[in-house]
């Protein structure tokens, strides 16, 4: 699905992941115009975060290529800001909420090189925007999950990205933080901003995204959210195990 | 009918005959120490590789105190006839292994008994956390305990060899009487050095008996036995006694790392004090390589008594006439 | 104000313990003195090497914890066991060859352990104990073999299972100063990378760090501080040494460049107080004093300090229940987080 006209943040072809020679992914071919925010969504297992994993390097994959931009990952490396799973790191690290947020220059920085108080400046205009100025001192495992999800946001904005990719940002975080997070995504997208997102909760797809992708090991459709988030795609994606209900049933 | 029972009587005749020429199997003997085997080689003389079969389990060098027996070792020791062994817990790892052997009948003799027998070990020592209050096991570092050995080990081999009960005690007459002269001869070539200054220190506490058959006092900075780790107040200790008997040299031995003694040197020159450590070790739990000097009895003492004397800057008297094995050239001075 | 508020473990609670430690010791030296224990050449020289040993391990056993590697140090300070034999067997008994073998041996046990949790289904700790006890039992088969050899005694090779440390000479203790500051030199210059290693190794990956080298190097730097220790604690207790500093560290401060250095100034304390307390009588080992020293101070560490020592839990819950009137809801938080009413799924 080459679109050779409008400029691609994400174009991934004939991508394939295989997991202990079980495909994770099978023959992905996607393209994310710029300017949008994208969900991908699909069921447990679906390979979501897997594609994510697999576009920026940290999975092997066994097929296909990605470009970002129209450039390789390593070109493109310092236009991409990845905010991963809350999950996969260990909370009770010795370090603040600042440090955390700093971390996200230290790619910019390269070799050896200290963050000093540019980088620290930076951190905290990132901070205020997600709202935890007030909290820069304090150790990480001291925050609530909203919180803990927003710093790794405020660290994903400190790279001042054109294209951000996030992994289940919204999974167990109250409707506050869900609410505030989704403004600042919205305002990226205003600014111009790609943003990618593995996204659990189909209640909201149409709320948030304008652009979608369905996914179940293979790409089951993807393109704006009133052309692809169809009930025969959920359908087709969810293998038929998708309740429907209008929005006078609820 | 009658030839038929001449024909067998004639056939069980030779059967008989035939199975009483048959050379008897070779006896068996395991020794344990280089010690144990130089003295059972000593007195058996040519017996060994031809009617006697000895296999000797530790070589020049091994630390008996630590030296765990292997498969083979264990092997070896369930098919012997007898086995010699040193004794009073010289041997550290193979007390079960003995007592194991025992039940099955096997003879096994310790070098040591005469001399424990006649009351001529040292006890009060402590080898290990169970061994508490048992004798120090060096005790052939005396001539005069050895020769008390060799009388015993004679008789124990003359119970496994009956038929060569003779040339046995014969060879231990002869080689009681080389232990007397290998015995005078230490006497006067140690006496050259001045009273004072007659303090050997060594690895560890395996000196006991060869200062009190000498008249030296001795100090071991380790204790009765390998395993011991030398603590820092050990090390401390020996070192004041160095600076404040103005000791000239201490001793290494061939099978215990001298990083200790090291140590108590360089603590001795960061004192103001000089002391030396002389450039060949003593043998001290075990015997030189075999065919060496060092590898019998006799060159083994007489290469202690001559690397001691030579370290404090004494010459040595001269080797006595007939004596063997006689003491080589090249060991006559310390390179 | 929150900000205050929020940095409850403040330093203050790690300069606390550092400057406990070292009253600690100047009292233990204190006492050693008056019961008759000469600081001499010896002392000197024992109590420095297991001083400078413990800060160069305190230093990296930070990271070895916080990486969830402690069973790791374990296995690769057994691995170094046969390292030691085979130098022994090609180069005779100088120390410097010994050690080369020992780090290398530690180095094939690591890339064995990434080998086969990459390539099988096999996990992490797994991985670790088959290789802990395979290259140990190896390391045993070749003393058995060496034991039989005439100069194996005088290598004092299996000095290496439990360490020798009261031997220590000059140039030892010359060594292990060259190659620490070697060690913590490349700490520092590589300081954010360890961070961000060790915190979120994929966002490392993710940003462009080649986080396989950095990995590699880090594991070194460990093997380096094990090698440089087996003299003194021998391979079985070697990972006492590495561990207990950084985990009594971690009690006292939320800051990882603070938990380093206290943790560095516990090692120094536990090597340095095991060598002063093996002088007060003959036949104390010095390498397991040296861990009973170190543990001691996680004992006191993980009881007394503040916010998350064990006395401190108790005292503040019951300060609550006699504030609020009720039983605490549990958790040890004292700075209080404006929850929403749906929070925390």
């Amino acid at each position: 699905m080459n679109t050779k006209t409008a400029p691609t943040a994400l174009e991934i072809n004939d991508l394939t992941v295989s997991y202990h020679s079980k495909p994770a992914l099978w023959d992905i071919d996607l393209s994310i115009p710029e300017g949008v925010m994208a969900a991908i969504i699909g069921p447990n297992g679906a390979g979501k975060s897997t594609l994510i994993k697999a576009v920026l390097n940290l999975i092997p994959r066994a097929a296909g290529e990605a470009r970002f931009f129209g450039l390789s990952y390593q070109q493109a490396r310092n236009r991409i800001g990845y905010v991963p799973q809350r999950g996969s790191v260990d909370w009770d690290f010795p370090t603040s909420v600042l440090d955390v947020v700093m971390m996200g220059l230290y790619g910019k920085l390269g070799w050896i090189k200290r963050p000093g108080k540019a980088e620290r400046e930076k951190a905290l205009g990132a901070l205020s925007q997600v709202g935890l100025v007030d909290f820069a001192e304090h150790q990480i495992g001291q925050l609530s999950g909203g919180q803990q999800q927003r710093t790794f946001l405020a660290r994903a904005l400190v790279q001042e990205a054109d294209l951000y990719f996030m992994d289940e940002p919204f999974a167990a975080v109250d409707a506050v933080t869900e609410r505030a997070i989704v403004d600042i995504l919205q305002a990226l997208r205003t600014n111009g901003k790609t943003v990618v997102v593995v996204h659990h909760d189909l209640q909201t797809v149409t709320d948030y995204f304008d652009y979608v992708a369905l996914l179940n090991v293979e790409m089951i459709a993807s393109g704006t959210t009133e052309a692809a988030f169809t009930e025969d795609n959920l359908k087709r994606a969810y293998g038929g195990r998708v309740a429907f209900l209008t929005h006078q049933e609820v | 009918m009658k030839l038929k029972v001449i024909t067998l009587l004639m056939m069980v005749c030779v059967f008989v005959s035939v199975s009483a020429a048959q050379p008897s199997e070779p006896v068996k003997i395991v020794a344990t120490t280089t010690q144990a085997s130089d003295l059972v080689t000593i007195l058996l003389g040519d017996l060994v590789g031809t009617e006697v079969q000895l296999t000797a389990l530790l070589g020049a060098g091994v630390d008996p105190h630590l030296y765990k027996p292997t498969e083979s070792d264990i092997a070896a020791m369930g098919e012997a006839d007898a086995i010699f062994y040193s004794g009073l817990h010289l041997e550290g790892q193979f007390d079960t292994v003995f007592n194991a052997l025992r039940e099955r009948g096997i003879v096994t003799y310790a070098i040591s008994t005469p001399v424990k027998e006649q009351g001529f070990t040292f006890g009060g020592f402590t080898l290990s956390e169970e061994l508490v209050d048992v004798d120090d096991p060096h005790f052939w570092f005396d001539p005069r305990n050895w020769e008390l050995a060799t009388a015993g080990t004679a008789e124990a081999l003359s119970e496994l060899l009956p038929q060569h009960a003779d040339s046995i005690s014969a060879n231990a007459e002869a080689y009681i009487g080389d232990l007397q002269t290998l015995h005078v001869w230490a006497v006067e070539a140690m006496s050259v050095v001045p009273e004072d200054q007659r303090v050997l220190i060594t690895s560890h506490d395996a000196f006991n008996y060869f200062g009190d058959a000498l008249g030296w006092e001795v100090r071991g900075l380790q204790g009765l036995s390998t395993q011991d780790e030398a603590g820092v107040a050990d090390i401390q200790a020996i070192a004041a006694y160095v600076v404040e008997r103005n000791i000239s040299v201490m001793f290494v031995e061939s099978s215990v790392s001298p990083d200790a003694i090291e140590a108590v040197r360089e603590s001795v020159t960061a004192g103001g004090g000089r002391v030396a450590i002389a450039p060949r070790h003593l043998f001290s739990d075990a015997m030189g390589a075999p065919g060496d000097f060092g590898g019998t009895y006799i060159g083994m003492l007489a290469e202690n008594v001559s690397v001691i004397v030579m370290s404090f800057g004494y010459d040595l008297p001269a080797w006595p006439d007939g004596l063997l094995p006689e003491m080589p050239q090249e060991l006559l001075t310390l390179e | 104000m929150a900000i205050l508020r929020g940095r409850f473990n403040s330093e203050r609670a790690a300069w606390g313990a550092g400057l406990g430690a070292v009253l600690a010791f100047i009292l233990i030296l204190t006492v050693a003195g008056a019961s008759g224990v000469t600081f001499d050449h010896t002392l000197r020289t024992v109590t420095m090497g297991g001083a400078l040993l413990g800060l160069v391990t305190g230093v990296l056993g930070s990271f070895a914890v916080l990486r969830r590697q402690s069973l790791l140090g374990d296995a690769l300070s057994h691995a170094a066991l046969p390292g030691v034999v085979i130098a022994f067997i090609v180069q005779g008994r100088a120390l410097s060859a010994l050690l080369i073998g020992a780090a290398i041996a530690s180095l094939t046990a690591m890339a064995f352990i990434s080998a086969l949790t990459r390539t099988t289904k096999i996990k992490q700790d797994a991985a670790q104990g088959i290789t802990l006890a395979a290259w140990f039992a190896f390391g045993l088969i070749l003393l058995s073999y060496v034991q039989g050899r005439p100069d194996a005694g005088q290598a004092g090779l299996d000095k290496f299972i439990f360490g020798q440390a009261a031997a220590l000479v000059q140039s030892d203790v010359l060594l292990i100063v060259g190659v620490g500051a070697l060690v913590c030199l490349i700490v520092a210059l590589f300081w954010k990378e360890f961070k961000l290693l060790t915190f979120d190794p994929e966002f490392a990956a993710a940003n462009g760090f080649p986080v396989r080298f950095l990995d590699s190097l880090l594991s070194s730097l460990i093997v380096a501080a094990i090698v440089l220790g087996l003299q003194l604690a021998g391979v079985i207790l070697m990972v006492g040494l590495l561990i207990a500093p950084a985990v009594a560290a971690r009690q006292w401060t939320q800051s990882l460049g603070v938990m380093v250095l206290l943790s560095g100034a516990f090692g120094a304390f536990a090597g340095s107080t095991g060598a002063v307390l093996s002088g007060v009588d003959v036949n104390m080992p010095t390498g397991p004093l040296m861990i009973v020293a170190a543990c001691a101070v996680v004992l006191v560490s993980v009881l007394f300090a503040p916010g998350r020592g064990i006395v401190w839990t108790v005292m503040s819950r019951r300060r609550e229940r006699q504030a609020v009137g009720r039983p605490s809801l549990g958790g040890v938080q004292p700075v209080m987080v404006k929850r929403s009413a749906d929070d925390g799924q």
